[in-house]
């Protein structure tokens, strides 16, 4: 981090402070990633074993959540499908900010005509319904997944950077002709290292922004591929996609429905309350 | 001179990583052609303005002239084709040619791309529950166009789309031609894809503004509650919602299926909210910093009535920032609508898009594919243009 | 104010584009409407399978035969009567001279000729065409040329390797490996040569040269016979042999044995004539069946389709039963999604709802009295990859047979009174008793056998995959039978999804441990369940394969057959006493339909011995649990048969959950639903 950076990332996280919202969301999201990570241990809770018997319990002492269609506890089930669903979310982020701020730095630093090629690439891939991307790569791993929720991270981050890519050629193209990037340059350090070293800190600001509303995009398409049964692992989308088959006026097992569909709700209204804020706290400009 | 090697080295080795990874996912030999093709388009921009003329004209003429071939013999294609595209290289901006010159070869791109992804796909059109032997196969995929290999089929179809201005025959659904299939789609994803974004447009304004007007108020928590709802729940869950309230407790409009408009409002209000919600916020955020600037403050002073304030300003304040978002919000619209049609049973062009992934019938998924990316290219195309009437200053982007 | 007056403009336009577009088809409701599920994927009776596009089929064509709405016995269709040879091998049909297309012309024999020849055309590749192999001459004439192509070929070039590679000899294991590999048993089968038939069976050591030249002799021979035999069906076939017409209303069908079922499969259809003109004309290449151009001849024809949405069926007021059939215009929805279907019955715009609604619900919908459900043929089951470890061992495979407990699955999970299932054959097949005593759930007896295969307490046992197709009820199935193989045997197992194509893809190519599969019934006989499991067979996809299953199969398929040579069968047997009191009987039976009753009797006897095979010695695959037909239909549906009374005391549809339009009517009293 460069000294130059402190400056900003404090004032920053001062304004942060006192948005309630956006702390709001901080809180809640540690606190379901914290249950879904040390819940089940700890609290001893079991997702795989089924008890026919006991299926569609209502929720009660023994099992908070009720259970569900093979008597399972539905807590268990909730907080093991918010770990796949977090999981996909970050990982899937995390790809698109590598693969994006790796692209939109190379186009933004040396611009020019490398610049126009690698920007028209991703005019064309603008171009294409991504998830029709998603779906035709969810049906390439079908057959090796086996439940592995790899696929998923691929196939989403794989159509989520090219945003990211702009913002950060964006940033770069101005950034670049600063004068702390010519004192760098005088003093012979090579474009990696300006890269990683000048540029890169001081262009955090909008790719945490864009990152923190990638999330719950991703969370959002995860349930869309459970929907129409092409998702592979547990997730809060699949929760939700089966519980929306059991909600009928004729007889309701809401508790199927509702808990997934809280989780999930508290999830994104946090993630984007924090993407807001992080926003209006680094750019209190722009408030686009 | 440093800075120079590192760039062709840099170029070079992502170069190399980009094509490893294709290589990886599709093979060496596809992965060549990708390359090649994604080269192509990015050279467009590079090409001298004499020289975008005689390509745009050229992309141009075959393009119409595959579009003619749906309804013309070659004879009349072929002259329309010609005549129009050598009209267009006269009097054409540079710029819109150039622009030509890059969508076209990107859509013939895409019809590759999606093919290679297809063909990595496990499964094929003819594949049948029980066991076929290898000559049935063989003289199916004979009958279809549908060679073994992904380039293979690519020539195939991109022959028959540019010589007959066919979509090819949709091979999940006997008898039929993809454009025949396509064709009862398209209006009835279209209706309800406007409806769905005049919602979001006017709901998403509404309670933007509103809640713009006061920041912090209860009125902006209030609206911005609501909004932030449409994005906070997969829209399935949402629209199963409005199934319950509306069609089964209430009995006000159909619960699924098609036929008459009654039909058309729950899927578009379902449709609309997530949109609606991003409007919301774009619009809030618009009105919040026009009603800082000064003129608000000269008009106020001036004595004039709030309402025609916020209708004179604020509307055009709000507004600027949705027409930019308007473009993705369309074809987002349009492309998303897979789900709400899938859950209202609607016999739309979403429902294509699945089924034809689904089924792996090849020719459906690249007549979607096309159609959508079309669309898209066309949408990406008229904000431009929008935006350049509200915003006489704003520059649109290369 | 410009702002504004552009925004409503804006709207203004947008709404009226969204008018221009959609055009509102208001039309009056059809006097039956119901959710069918999948969208067909062709109204071609050649080309068509599956449950939603045969109810279309049996509402637009008609066969020789059709099924009675009650009882499912063949009832006279095209047809007017029929006489059976006295070796039971000759049916002649007299058609009737009312029976015609929606064109008017007359439906001939010469239709049901061309339709026969169609379905078994080896270049069509229709899936149904060994539907019709019990004629004489079908299956020559639809697979002969391309399995001796085989047997030249590939079948030729791989022996020749194998004898090249190994010129003093081929190991046993080598041998094995081709056999698993290469479809020849059909072509051997059936040799006196000892050396041969121990070869096929995969005994003895080694094969040594000598044996290698005769097997190869044979497949050469076999290659020629059977090509000559492609050319003469070629020419014969539909002629003067198989099947042929004397003249227009007379259709003579000749079967290779006393065949049972026929007159069922003359009502399933694949067989259902199709109109010669109409599917020649080239301009209709491949289309025919397009409501503008389609003609028909069963009680209703085709007026509109959507696809994706809609097919509507009116009366065909040429259909020579017009009189009977109560319905004017029928709406058949292809909806997919369980919560619409059941939604859209709830709130009245469906009238009947085959099977379609979210499985979860079953609690409640059970207690419904527009539900019924009764017995269905058909049977829920596992495949299990036999090719490769763990499942190459049969113990292995027997103690997960014991170590599902259907009672559980069934009763608390399914919960619709479906029956567990330890054999394959479903129950209520009349003449057939299934064998006793599967391997029913003895997780005692499991461990033990795991323990013999080297795997005591699950130690060493490789995680075992349990794929499904997607769809909430395998789902649920599988994740129960996912956390009881681990609870009884301690191994580790995961249950994994793919969707349709992959899972075909996956299933074919032997990529898979352990497999969800079901089986539909086409016909009431043990046949349509057992004829599955034969070597290569195009559904068996375990890589199983049983020479004595197979010879099994092949006698049920031609009892005097094999009463003349029973003794290299019989042998074999686990009852041979059983088979031989019944071929004592056949011997005894002087008068022919005492004979044939016996021959049918020891046909079920010889069934039932396969089966024994199938589900307790060798276990390739996991029954489940046998379907339950079940599904919704309002009140004032009538001639909708849900409430037939079963031996068991059970009530339900009949046995393949068919409800054929024609037979259905609205009832006057009750009161329709919006």
């Amino acid at each position: 981090m460069t000294r130059a950076a402190a400056g900003p990332w404090s004032d920053a996280w001062r304004r942060l402070r006192r948005n309630r919202l956006a702390l709001a969301g901080v809180v809640v999201l540690i606190a379901i990633a914290l249950a879904c990570i040390a819940g089940p241990p700890l609290l001893g809770l079991d997702a795989e074993t089924t008890h026919p018997q006991l299926r569609h319990e209502p929720p009660s002492l023994a099992h908070w959540f009720g259970t569900d269609a093979l008597g399972r506890d539905f807590l268990a089930r909730v907080l093991l499908g918010g770990r796949t669903s977090l999981l996909v979310g970050f990982a899937a982020t995390l790809a698109s900010v590598i693969v994006g701020v790796a692209y939109g730095a190379v186009a933004g630093y040396y611009g020019g005509r490398l610049d126009e090629l690698l920007m028209r690439v991703v005019d064309f891939l603008y171009g294409i319904p991504y998830m029709f991307l998603v779906i035709l790569i969810m049906l390439m791993f079908a057959e090796t997944a086996r439940g592995d929720p790899l696929p998923v991270f691929l196939a989403l981050g794989l159509v989520q950077w090219l945003t990211m890519a702009r913002i950060v050629r964006g940033e770069f193209l101005v950034l670049r002709n600063r004068e702390f990037v010519l004192a760098a340059r005088l003093i012979g350090a090579g474009d990696a290292r300006i890269i990683f070293r000048h540029i890169l800190p001081n262009a955090l600001g909008p790719i945490v922004v864009y990152a923190t509303l990638t999330v719950p995009a991703v969370i959002i398409l995860e349930s869309f591929l459970s929907f129409l049964g092409l998702g592979v692992a547990l997730s809060w989308g699949q929760l939700v996609s089966e519980g929306v088959s059991v909600v009928n006026p004729i007889r309701s097992y809401w508790w199927l429905l509702v808990w997934p569909s809280v989780l999930l709700a508290s999830t994104l209204l946090a993630l984007n309350f924090v993407g807001d804020g992080l926003r209006d706290a680094l750019d209190p400009r722009a408030q686009r | 001179m440093s800075g120079r090697w590192a760039r062709g080295a840099w170029a070079v080795g992502a170069g190399l990583a980009l094509l490893a990874g294709l290589a990886w996912l599709v093979g060496p030999s596809s992965a060549l052609l990708l390359a090649a093709g994604l080269a192509a388009i990015g050279g467009v921009s590079w090409l001298p303005g004499r020289a975008v003329r005689v390509v745009g004209a050229a992309l141009l003429a075959g393009t119409l002239f595959a579009c003619g071939r749906g309804g013309l013999d070659a004879g009349p294609a072929a002259a329309l084709a010609l005549g129009v595209a050598a009209l267009a290289a006269r009097l054409l901006p540079v710029a819109a040619l150039r622009r030509l010159a890059f969508a076209i070869p990107s859509l013939v791109l895409l019809v590759f791309v999606t093919t290679l992804l297809m063909y990595e796909a496990p499964g094929n059109p003819f594949a049948q529950e029980r066991v076929a032997s290898p000559q049935v196969e063989e003289a199916l995929r004979a009958q279809y166009g549908v060679p073994r290999s992904g380039t293979a089929f690519f020539a195939v179809y991109m022959k028959r789309l540019l010589l007959d201005g066919s979509l090819g025959p949709a091979i999940k659904v006997q008898g039929r031609g993809v454009v025949d299939l396509l064709a009862p789609a398209v209006p009835i994803s279209m209706a309800l894809g406007l409806l769905a974004l005049i919602i979001a447009v006017a709901l998403g304004l509404l309670l933007g503004i509103r809640a713009g007007l006061r920041p912090q108020s209860a009125a902006d928590y209030g609206s911005m509650g609501l909004a932030m709802l449409g994005i906070s729940l997969p829209n399935f869950v949402i629209g199963a919602a409005l199934m319950i309230v509306f069609a089964l407790q209430l009995g006000w409009l159909p619960v699924a299926g098609w036929g008459g408009y009654a039909h058309l409002w729950l899927p578009a209000v379902t449709l609309a909210l997530p949109y609606a919600a991003y409007i919301a916020r774009l619009a809030r955020s618009g009105t919040i910093e026009v009603m800082q600037q000064d003129f608000i403050r000269t008009a106020r002073a001036k004595g004039l009535p709030e309402r025609s304030v916020v209708l004179k300003h604020a509307l055009k304040g709000a507004l600027l920032p949705v027409v930019s978002f308007l473009g993705p919000a369309a074809a987002g619209i349009l492309t998303g609508s897979f789900v709400v049609e899938t859950l209202f049973g609607i016999p739309g062009m979403g429902q294509w898009f699945v089924k034809g992934a689904l089924n792996r019938d090849y020719s459906v998924v690249l007549g979607t594919a096309l159609f959508y990316a079309t669309l898209i290219t066309v949408f990406n195309l008229l904000v431009d243009l929008a935006y350049g009437w509200l915003d006489p200053r704003a520059v649109s982007e290369p | 104010m410009r702002t504004l007056a552009g925004l409503f403009g804006a709207f203004g336009v947008a709404l009226l584009l969204v008018g221009l577009t959609f055009r509102a088809s208001v039309e009056a409701p059809a006097d039956l409407r119901f959710v069918n599920g999948a969208e067909p994927r062709t109204l071609d009776p050649g080309v068509m399978t599956g449950a939603p596009e045969g109810r279309i089929a049996d509402a637009l064509f008609e066969g020789l035969t059709v099924r009675d709405a009650r009882t499912l016995r063949p009832a006279p269709g095209v047809a007017r009567r029929w006489t059976l040879s006295a070796d039971r091998r000759t049916y002649t049909f007299e058609l009737r001279d009312d029976a015609r297309w929606t064109d008017g012309r007359r439906v001939t024999a010469h239709d049901f000729v061309y339709a026969w020849r169609r379905l078994l055309d080896p270049q069509r590749g229709a899936e149904y065409a060994y539907i019709l192999y019990p004629v004489r001459l079908a299956e020559a004439y639809h697979s002969y040329a391309a399995r001796a192509d085989a047997l030249d070929g590939p079948v030729r070039r791989a022996f020749e390797r194998l004898r090249a590679g190994s010129p003093a000899g081929v190991e046993a294991q080598a041998w094995r490996a081709f056999l698993a590999e290469h479809h020849v048993h059909d072509a051997l089968a059936g040799t006196a040569d000892p050396v041969l038939r121990d070869a096929l069976a995969g005994r003895g050591a080694r094969l040594e040269p000598d044996a290698l030249a005769r097997i190869g002799e044979a497949l050469g021979r076999a290659a020629a016979h059977r090509r000559a035999r492609a050319r003469y069906a070629e020419r014969h076939f539909g002629v003067d042999a198989g099947v042929f017409a004397p003249d227009e209303e007379t259709l003579v069908v000749e079967l290779v044995a006393p065949t049972p079922y026929f007159l069922e499969l003359t009502a399933f259809y694949p067989s259902f004539p199709v109109p010669r003109l109409l599917v020649e004309a080239p301009v209709n290449a491949g289309d025919w069946f397009l409501p503008e151009k389609i003609v028909s001849n069963g009680p209703f024809r085709l007026e509109r389709w959507d696809v994706n949405h809609r097919i509507r069926l009116v009366k065909s007021e040429t259909y020579w039963g017009r009189d009977r059939v109560a319905l004017q215009s029928v709406d058949v929805y292809a909806v997919e999604n369980a919560t619409t279907a059941l939604n859209l019955y709830l709130t009245g715009a469906a009238d009947w709802l085959p099977g379609v609604y979210p499985s979860d619900l079953v609690d409640v919908l059970r207690e419904r009295p527009d539900f019924y459900r009764g017995p269905g043929l058909a049977v829920y089951y596992y495949r299990l990859n036999t090719t490769r470890p763990p499942f190459d061992d049969r113990r292995v495979r027997q103690a997960f047979a014991l170590a599902i407990d259907r009672r559980s699955i069934v009763e608390d999970v399914l919960a619709l009174g479906q029956r567990p299932a330890t054999h394959f054959v479903p129950p209520g097949i009349p003449g057939y008793a299934p064998p006793e005593s599967g391997l029913g759930f003895d997780p005692e007896r499991a461990r033990a056998l795991l323990r013999s295969a080297g795997h005591p307490d699950g130690r060493d046992f490789p995680e075992v995959g349990i794929l499904y197709n997607t769809s909430e009820s395998h789902k649920k199935v599988a994740e129960v039978i996912a956390d009881q193989l681990r609870r009884h045997l301690g191994i580790s197992v995961v249950a994994y999804n793919q969707e349709w194509q992959a899972y075909q893809a996956t299933t074919r190519a032997l990529d898979y441990d352990m497999a969800r599969a079901g089986w539909i019934g086409d016909y009431v006989d043990p046949n349509t369940f057992l004829d599955l499991w034969v070597t290569n067979g195009g559904n068996n996809q375990t890589g199983w394969s049983s020479p004595v299953y197979d010879a099994l199969i092949r006698a049920a398929a031609d009892v005097e057959g094999f009463a003349a040579a029973p003794e290299a069968l019989l042998r074999r047997l686990r009852e041979p006493r059983a088979a031989r009191a019944g071929l004592a009987e056949m011997a005894r039976a002087r008068d022919p339909r005492a004979r044939a009753a016996a021959a049918a009797r020891l046909r079920m006897q010889l069934f039932r011995e396969a089966e024994a095979i199938l589900v307790q010695d060798e276990v390739p695959i996991l029954p489940v649990y046998f379907y339950v037909a079940s599904g919704l239909v309002k009140p004032h549906v009538g001639g909708f048969y849900a409430e037939l009374e079963y031996d068991d005391g059970t009530r339900g549809p009949n046995l393949q959950d068919i409800h054929p339009l024609r037979a259905m009517r609205l009832v006057p009293g009750e009161v329709r639903t919006r």
